[in-house]
C-alpha cells in the first residue's frame, strides 16, 4: 500500500508550483483564440503538384487586401491560409489568383500528328484538362516535354468563414456552457454525497472535487497558452468541448474514489480518517489508472491516425485525461484529510 | 436445490441467448447489403418471402461527405415585428426554390431564431460550386407586375428589310425553278429532293395526304385544289409562310361540320361563369323556360338578354361553324345528333345550360395534293417570338403588402393586395388598360398567379379572387409578401468541405476508431484473461448496439461524433474495469467465486452510476450549447454512456454468472490472475 495521504507534501507543492505557472502562462501569453472566436476565415488548399514556399505564396497575395494573412503548411501537400472574415467576392478573387498562378495546365499544348512517328506508348502522357477530365496525348519521340507540363493543380480541402456575430455568440456561450458545468456538478457531487456528514460534510467533497477539477483544467489551459504562444496552436470550439469534457471526467474519477473512501468509513467508522481515506484511495488506485489508460489508448488512435482537425482535440483530452486521474489520486483525497485536521482543530 | 439451479441457468441462458439473438440483427442491420443477398438467394429458391432489409446507409454529415453549410442573418429591422417570422419563411421558400433549381440533393434550408435574430442555415451535401449557390441565394427575391403585351412588333431596319427580301426573292426562285423542272417533265419526286422544304412531303415524294378548308397549309393552297381536277400542276403559290407548287390528286368526302347558335346559362360554380346569378337549379329552370319560348325569330333577342356567353350573345349566339372535336362532348353529341332548323335544349354541360339552334350542315370536300413547298422568311424569325407579357414598372417595391381574406358573400378566401402611393397610380393605370385581360404576377421570373383585372381599380387596394384552398392562399400571400417585403440576407458564416477532405476524415476516423478499439480489447485481455474476454465481448455487442441505434434513430455522424463514439468506448471500459476490480477484492477477502461477483456488481454499481453521470450532465449541456461540432459530439457521447452501462453491466453480469459454476468454489488463475484459495493455501 502506497502512503498517499502521509506523503501528500509532494503532490501538493509539484501541483501548486505547476498551478502557479499555468496562471502565469494563461495571464502573460494567453490563449490564442482561433476563428471560431475572434470571426475569420480560413482557407485550406492543396497543391497536386510541388508545394510553393510559404513567402511565394504571400508575394502572392500581397496584392489582395486581405489585411493580415497567417500562412501555415498542413499535412504533406497543403497549406492553410487564415485571414480576417471576407466576403464570397474576396474569396474567389483569392483562390483564383492561386490557382493562375500555381496551376500549370492550362501550358500544355502537345498534340502532334495522331498515329505519325509514335513509337511506343510509353510517350503517353496523361494530361489532365481543366475540367477534371484525363485524356491521352501521344507524344512525338522528338518532342521535348515542358517542365510545365506536369499537371500541377490547386484545389480547394476547405473554406470557413465566421463572422463576428457568430463568433462573439460562440465565446459567450462558452463561458455560459463552462460555468452551467461547473455549476451543475457542484450541486450533483453535494447531492450524491448528501448522506455523508461526519467527520466531513457533504459539501466539502463536492468543494475538493471541485479544486481538483479547477486544478486539471487551469493546467491543461496553461499548457495550451504555450502551445499557442511557440507553435502558434489555436483554440477552438473543439476546444472547449474538450475542456468541459474534462470537467465531466475529472469529477467521474474524484466521484469513484470518494465513493470507496465513503464505503470505507462506513465500514470502519470515523476514528483514524486519515488511514481510511488512504485505504479507499490505494483499493481504487489500480481501476483509475486502467481507466484512464484505456481511455488515453483510444485517444492516442484518435491522436495519431484520427486527421488534422481533431488532433489537438484529442491531445487536449489525453492532457486532461491524465491530469484528472492524477489530481484526483493525489490531491482530492488528501485534501479531505486536510479539511478534517483543520475542522479538528477548532 | 439442484433443479432450482438449473431452471436459473436456463434463464440466464435464455437471456443470453437473446442478447447475442439481439446483437446478430444489429449486426444485420449495421451491414445489410450481404445478409440481403443471403435473403434473395432463400427466397429464389424457396418462397418464403422473408423481407429485405433496408440497405440505408449511415447518415453523414458535411464534414464527412464534402458540402457547403451556409448561415445568413435575415435583417428584418424595417418589419414590424409580429410579420417577421412569416417574412423570413417566405424568404426561406424562395432559397429552397433557388437550392433545388441547383441540383443539390437532400439539401436543407431552416430559419433559426436566435434571441431576436433570425437567421437561415442552409447545408448543402455534396455541391460543386459553393460560389454559383452563394451568387444566387443571396439575390433578393423580385416581383413583377406584367401586362399582356399587345404591342405591335418593332418595324425592321432597314438592312434586315434587305436581308428579308433578298431571301424571299432566293425562295421564289427556287419555286420558279421547282415548276420550270416540273414542266419540263422532272419526276414530282425528284424535284421534291432537290426543292421542297416540308418535311412531312419530304419523306412521301411530296404527296401531303388530303386536306380540307381547315388545313394548315392555307386558303391559298385549298382554293386552288378545289377549282382544279385530279392531275394538274399548279404554278407558284404565295402563301405567307412560303410558295407551293401543287399537283392535284383525288378527292373524297371528309367530316361533317355544323353550324349552330347557342344560349348559355351559366350558374354559380360552373366553369368560366364570369357573372353567375343562379344556383344550379335554378340555371335549369331558368334555361327550360327560354327553351319553351324560344323560336327562330326571337332567338338572337333571348340570347342578347339570357346568355352567359359573353363571346356571341350579341350576334345572336353564333358558333358558326365546327367539326367534332372542338366542342365539349356533350354539346357537340347534341348538335350532331340534331336536324337542321332544330332547337334542342336544355343539354348540360360544365359550362352551364344550353339551348342549341342548328343551323346547317355540311360534309367538307378533301382533295389529295403532293406539294413543293420552299420557305420563305418573315418579320418573326428576324424578331423573335414575342413575349407574352410585358414590363408594368410596378413590382414589389411598391407593393406594402399582401393578406389573406375571405369575401364577405360567398366566404371564399381571396388575397388582398395594398399598394403604396406610387403603387397606386401604376396599378390604377394597369387595370384601366387591361380590364377584361390578365395581369401577371411574377415571382423570380415564374408566374405565380395570373388574374383576370375585373375592373378598374384606383383605390390602391385589389383582391385576387379564384378557387384558393387556405394552404394556396396562403402561399401565394407568403410569396407576394417575400417581393414586398425587403428581407436583405447577410452571409455571416460558410464552411465549405471538399469531397476528398470528407472521404479522408472519413476513412482516417474510421481507422483511428478500429484501431482504438483492438488496441483496448488487447489490454483487457492480457490484464483480466478470462473476465477480460468476456468484457471484449461485451464491448463487441456495446459496438453493435450503439451503431445499430446510430442508423436507427437517424443519427447524423460527424467527425466530432466519431469522436465522441471513440471517446465512449475508452469509457465503456470503464465500468467492466470498476467491476474487475471489485470482483478481485472481494476474492482476495475470501469470499467465493460466486459470492465475489454478485456482491462485485453490487459494490460497483453505485460507482459507475454517480460517475457517468457527471459525464452525462456534461453532455446535456453541451446539446444545449447548440453549435454543430459540440452537438455531435456530445449526442453520440451520451448515447454511448447509455448503452455502455447497459452492456457492461448486464451483459458481462449474466455471462459472468453463466460461467462461474465451470470452475472451482474459490477460481483459479485464468480469474484475474487471482483465486481466493491460493491466499489460504
Amino acid at each position: 500500500m502506497i502512503n498517499i495521504i502521509e506523503n501528500r507534501r509532494i503532490p501538493f507543492i509539484i501541483s501548486g508550483i505547476v498551478f502557479v505557472a499555468s496562471l502565469i502562462a494563461l495571464v502573460t501569453l494567453q490563449l490564442k483564440p482561433g476563428i471560431d472566436f475572434t470571426g475569420g476565415s480560413l482557407l485550406e488548399v492543396q497543391f497536386t503538384g510541388e508545394r510553393p514556399t510559404i513567402d511565394q505564396v504571400e508575394e502572392v497575395i500581397a496584392s489582395a487586401d486581405l489585411g493580415n494573412v497567417v500562412i501555415q503548411p498542413a499535412g504533406d501537400d497543403g497549406m492553410i491560409l487564415k485571414m480576417r472574415f471576407i466576403s464570397e467576392e474576396e474569396h474567389q478573387q483569392l483562390f483564383t489568383v492561386l490557382k493562375e498562378t500555381f496551376e500549370k495546365v492550362e501550358a500544355v499544348e502537345l498534340i502532334t500528328e495522331e498515329g505519325e512517328d509514335v513509337v511506343d506508348g510509353s510517350t503517353g502522357l496523361e494530361v489532365l484538362t481543366v475540367e477534371g477530365d484525363s485524356e491521352v496525348v501521344m507524344l512525338d519521340i522528338e518532342t521535348e516535354l515542358p517542365d510545365d507540363a506536369l499537371s500541377a493543380r490547386v484545389l480547394e480541402k476547405r473554406f470557413e468563414t465566421i463572422g463576428s456575430v457568430i463568433s462573439n455568440e460562440l465565446r459567450e456561450r462558452s463561458w455560459q456552457a463552462g460555468i452551467a458545468v461547473v455549476l451543475a456538478i457542484v450541486f450533483f457531487v453535494a447531492y450524491a454525497f448528501r448522506r455523508v456528514s461526519k467527520p466531513v460534510s457533504s459539501w466539502k467533497y463536492g468543494i475538493t472535487a471541485i479544486i481538483a477539477l479547477v486544478h486539471d483544467v487551469t493546467i491543461t489551459m496553461g499548457i495550451f497558452a504555450l502551445l499557442g504562444y511557440f507553435y502558434g496552436i489555436e483554440i477552438d470550439v473543439p476546444f472547449v468541448v474538450a475542456m468541459l469534457t474534462i470537467l465531466g471526467y475529472s469529477v467521474n474519477d474524484t466521484i469513484v474514489v470518494f465513493d470507496r473512501v465513503r464505503e470505507k468509513l462506513i465500514k470502519r467508522g470515523r476514528d483514524k480518517f486519515a488511514e481510511t481515506v488512504n485505504m479507499g484511495v490505494n483499493e481504487t488506485l489500480i481501476r483509475s489508472i486502467n481507466t484512464s489508460v484505456t481511455t488515453l489508448l483510444v485517444l492516442t488512435a484518435l491522436f495519431l491516425f484520427g486527421g488534422e482537425s481533431i488532433h489537438y482535440f484529442s491531445l487536449a483530452l489525453m492532457i486532461g485525461i491524465v491530469l484528472g486521474t492524477y489530481s484526483s489520486i493525489f490531491l482530492a483525497s488528501p485534501l479531505l484529510v486536510v479539511w478534517e485536521r483543520i475542522a479538528n482543530k477548532r | 436445490m439442484a433443479k432450482e439451479t438449473s431452471q436459473v441457468r436456463k434463464q440466464i441462458r435464455t437471456r443470453l441467448l437473446s442478447v447475442g439473438f439481439i446483437a446478430l440483427f444489429g449486426l444485420a442491420f449495421i451491414f445489410p447489403i450481404p445478409l440481403n443477398k443471403v435473403i434473395d438467394g432463400v427466397n429464389g429458391t424457396v418462397a418464403l418471402g422473408i423481407p429485405r432489409l433496408p440497405e440505408k446507409p449511415f447518415q453523414l454529415g458535411l464534414d464527412l461527405q464534402g458540402g457547403a453549410h451556409l448561415m445568413y442573418q435575415a435583417d428584418v429591422s424595417s418589419i414590424p415585428y409580429d410579420d417577421r417570422g412569416e417574412a423570413v419563411d417566405g424568404v426561406r421558400d424562395v432559397i429552397e426554390k433557388r437550392v433545388n433549381a441547383l441540383g443539390v440533393s437532400e439539401s436543407n434550408v431552416q430559419v433559426a431564431k436566435v434571441g431576436e435574430d433570425f437567421r437561415l442555415n442552409i447545408e448543402m451535401p455534396g455541391i460543386d460550386d459553393v460560389n454559383q449557390a452563394i451568387t444566387l441565394i443571396g439575390e433578393t427575391p423580385i416581383l413583377e407586375f406584367k401586362e399582356e403585351n399587345n404591342e405591335p412588333p418593332r418595324v425592321l431596319t432597314d438592312e434586315e428589310r434587305v436581308q428579308l427580301d433578298a431571301f424571299n426573292v432566293e425562295a421564289e426562285g427556287n419555286a420558279i425553278k421547282a415548276l420550270s423542272a416540273l414542266t419540263d417533265g422532272e419526276a414530282f419526286e425528284v424535284v421534291v429532293n432537290e426543292y421542297s422544304q416540308d418535311p412531312a412531303g419530304r419523306s412521301n415524294g411530296g404527296d401531303i395526304g388530303f386536306v380540307n378548308k381547315n388545313t394548315m397549309y392555307g386558303e391559298e393552297v385549298f382554293t386552288w385544289a378545289k377549282n382544279h381536277n385530279e392531275g394538274e400542276l399548279s404554278g407558284v403559290i404565295d402563301t405567307p409562310v412560303g410558295y407551293h407548287v401543287l399537283k392535284r390528286g383525288g378527292e373524297q368526302d371528309g367530316e361533317a361540320e355544323v353550324e349552330a347558335r347557342h344560349i348559355l346559362v351559366c350558374y354559380l360554380g360552373a366553369q368560366s361563369c364570369q357573372n353567375p346569378q343562379y344556383t344550379k337549379e335554378e340555371a335549369q329552370e331558368k334555361a327550360k323556360e327560354i327553351f319553351e319560348t324560344v323560336n327562330d325569330a326571337n332567338f338572337a333577342e333571348l340570347a342578347k338578354e339570357h346568355s352567359s356567353d359573353f363571346s356571341n350573345k350579341d350576334n345572336g349566339g353564333d358558333l358558326g361553324s365546327f367539326s367534332r372535336g372542338s366542342m365539349v362532348p356533350a354539346f357537340e353529341d347534341a348538335v350532331f345528333n340534331a336536324n337542321v332548323g332544330e332547337i334542342v335544349g336544355p343539354v348540360e354541360t360544365e359550362f352551364g345550360y344550353h339551348i342549341i339552334y342548328k343551323t346547317g350542315e355540311d360534309v367538307l370536300k378533301e382533295y389529295q395534293l403532293s406539294d413543293v413547298f420552299v420557305r420563305k422568311m418573315n418579320e418573326i424569325d428576324i424578331l423573335g417570338p414575342q413575349d407574352p407579357w410585358k414590363n408594368t414598372g410596378l413590382s414589389g417595391k411598391q407593393l406594402d403588402r399582401a393578406e389573406i381574406v375571405t369575401d364577405g358573400q360567398t366566404g371564399s378566401i381571396q388575397v388582398s393586395l395594398k399598394f403604396d402611393k406610387e403603387g397606386t397610380e401604376l396599378f390604377a393605370g394597369i387595370t384601366e388598360r387591361n380590364v377584361g385581360k390578365s395581369v401577371a404576377i411574377f415571382l423570380d421570373g415564374d408566374v405565380i398567379s395570373a388574374p383576370t383585372v375585373q375592373a378598374v381599380i384606383t383605390g390602391g387596394e385589389a383582391v385576387i379572387s379564384g378557387s384558393f384552398s387556405l394552404l394556396e392562399a396562403r402561399e401565394l400571400a407568403q410569396r407576394l409578401n417575400t417581393g414586398a417585403l425587403p428581407v436583405p440576407i447577410h452571409l455571416i458564416s460558410q464552411q465549405s468541405i471538399g469531397a476528398s477532405l470528407g472521404a479522408e476524415s472519413l476513412s482516417k476516423s474510421l481507422y483511428a476508431g478500429i484501431a482504438g478499439v483492438l488496441i483496448v480489447m488487447l489490454f483487457m485481455l492480457l490484464y483480466y484473461r478470462l473476465p477480460g474476454l468476456l468484457a471484449v465481448l461485451s464491448l463487441s455487442m456495446y459496438i453493435i448496439f450503439t451503431l445499430a441505434i446510430f442508423k436507427l434513430i437517424h443519427v447524423t455522424l460527424t467527425l466530432a461524433g466519431i469522436a465522441g463514439f471513440i471517446l465512449s468506448i475508452g469509457m465503456a471500459v470503464d465500468a467492466n474495469v470498476l467491476i474487475f476490480e471489485r470482483l478481485k477484492e472481494e476474492l482476495r477477502e475470501g469470499k467465493s467465486l460466486k459470492a465475489a461477483v454478485e456482491e462485485g456488481f453490487l459494490r460497483a454499481w453505485t460507482s459507475i452510476r454517480d460517475g457517468n453521470i457527471s459525464t452525462l450532465i456534461t453532455c446535456a449541456l453541451l446539446i444545449w450549447f447548440g453549435s454543430s461540432f459540440v452537438q455531435g459530439f456530445a449526442a453520440t457521447l451520451a448515447i454511448g454512456i447509455l448503452l455502455s452501462m447497459f452492456t457492461a453491466i448486464t451483459i458481462t453480469r449474466f455471462m459472468l454468472r453463466y460461467i462461474v459454476p465451470w470452475f472451482g468454489q474459490y477460481g483459479n488463475k485464468l480469474f484475474l490472475g487471482y483465486s481466493s484459495h491460493e491466499k489460504e493455501q
